[in-house]
């Protein structure tokens, strides 16, 4: 197993939004801002890199028939940790995105990648799956975030570029995140055509 | 091996390595919540002003907390009013409002809110910006959008909800709600009327209130 071919393949291949289209939610949600986008990408990469780690470490140590929950127990457990994590030590980020930080337990790429990957290779090859899905859910929501801040608000990471008399605030709120997101994975899809 | 054994085992060791992470984090966290609050104190009421002061303990009455802001020599320099107002457009929206004696606002900040990003959260700054910050804006944006709209008023320091009608102008009163969020601004000052109400008695807007007045 290729290490660096692994990461390469969680941020293009399977890029966890634009194209397997996993956790949504989050992804529709938290991305507002650029900034974020990018605080609720490595936190969902910390996670996720956590938890691929040790189910890949207790892979053969969990009956097939529990699984699901023990799986579950280790997300929630890195969740909560980060969560106090945040709170004690990157106050400001935890006020941003305070509400969706418990949401990573339910969301599915954490719990896909452990049935799918995880459960299957060893740890440094799930170590990897982890950082590469991670930085590639985090390109994605960075992106959005830029795009939805820039449009909506006229600013980048908080810097102002367009007078705010010119924001179109239909992308700050919901229906612009998913205009935002069709038009990425169009762009992303057309890209992929055009090199096939 | 047995399958109850090993998820019970994990959640034992789940367990134990959250409290231990607890027990690290209870501190910091503690010192956070009591420094913001200390600082939100201070800046709603001291504003710039550099005075030395001393903070009463906390008062907690119908759901609302005062903080007695006193000089070195024992003087009310002003009350910091923490209030809650339910109905946000995104849910709660948690403000403390400072006042001095008689009444005129000091300060106020923005402690909890669930509002729009861009929209309603604006409701942390709006509220004390002179209008004509908001509206500057480069002379070539002028020349192709047009001179900026005349003035509003949404300043509400200075203010004293006792004496000023203090709802959106909408309702007839004299503050300017935050453009496109006419909710969160009727929430904000429900909850600054509701904080001046429980240190007064009664507010302004007390009087017109279900009276669809106009000036």
């Amino acid at each position: 197993m290729n290490y660096f071919k692994t990461i390469i393949n969680g941020i293009v291949k399977e890029n966890p939004t634009f194209v397997l289209l996993l956790g949504m939610c989050p992804t529709l949600a938290t991305t507002t801002s650029a900034i974020n986008g990018l605080g609720m990408g490595v936190a969902t990469m910390f996670v996720l890199i956590c938890s691929n780690t040790f189910i890949s470490l207790l892979k053969n140590l969990i009956p097939d028939g529990v699984r699901i929950p023990c799986y579950i127990v280790v997300i929630a457990s890195f969740v909560t940790l980060l969560q106090m994590l945040m709170q004690a030590y990157v106050p400001d980020l935890y006020k941003t995105l305070g509400i969706f930080i418990p949401l990573i337990v339910v969301n599915c790429i954490i719990l896909g990648r452990a049935e799918a990957f995880a459960a299957k290779n060893n740890v440094l090859a799930s170590i990897c799956d982890g950082i590469g899905i991670g930085i590639g859910f985090t390109i994605a929501l960075t992106l959005l975030g830029f795009v939805r801040e820039l449009l909506g608000n006229g600013a980048v990471f908080g810097y102002r570029i367009f007078p705010e008399s010119m924001n179109m605030l239909v992308f700050v709120l919901a229906p612009g995140a998913f205009i935002t997101l069709g038009l990425l994975m169009a762009v992303v899809n057309s890209i992929k055509n055009r090199k096939a | 091996m047995n399958m109850a054994l090993v998820l019970t085992l994990i959640a034992v060791v789940a367990a134990g390595l959250l409290a231990w992470v607890n027990n690290v984090t209870t501190g910091p966290i503690e010192a956070i919540n009591n420094a913001a609050i200390e600082n939100g104190i201070k800046s709603v009421i001291l504003g710039d002003r550099d005075i030395k002061f001393t903070v009463e303990d906390p008062v907690e009455r119908e759901g609302f907390i005062f903080h007695n802001v006193n000089d070195m020599n024992g003087n009310l320099l002003g009350t910091a009013v923490e209030s809650t107002d339910k109905n946000g457009f995104g849910g709660a929206l948690k403000v403390m409002v400072g006042f001095d004696p008689e009444g005129v606002i000091l300060g106020y900040t923005v402690l909890e809110h669930s509002e729009t990003p861009g929209l309603g959260a604006q409701a942390d700054g709006w509220f004390r910006q002179k209008s004509a910050d908001v509206k500057e804006q480069p002379l070539v944006v002028n020349v192709l959008l047009g001179a900026p709209e005349k003035p509003g008023n949404h300043n509400i320091i200075g203010m004293n909800p006792g004496d000023d009608l203090m709802t959106v102008s909408k309702d007839g009163g004299q503050v300017d709600a935050i453009t496109a969020s006419t909710i969160t601004s009727k929430a904000f000052l429900r909850a600054v009327n509701a904080a001046y109400k429980a240190v007064f008695g009664y507010t302004a807007a007390d009087a017109v209130s279900g009276a669809s007045s106009q000036n």
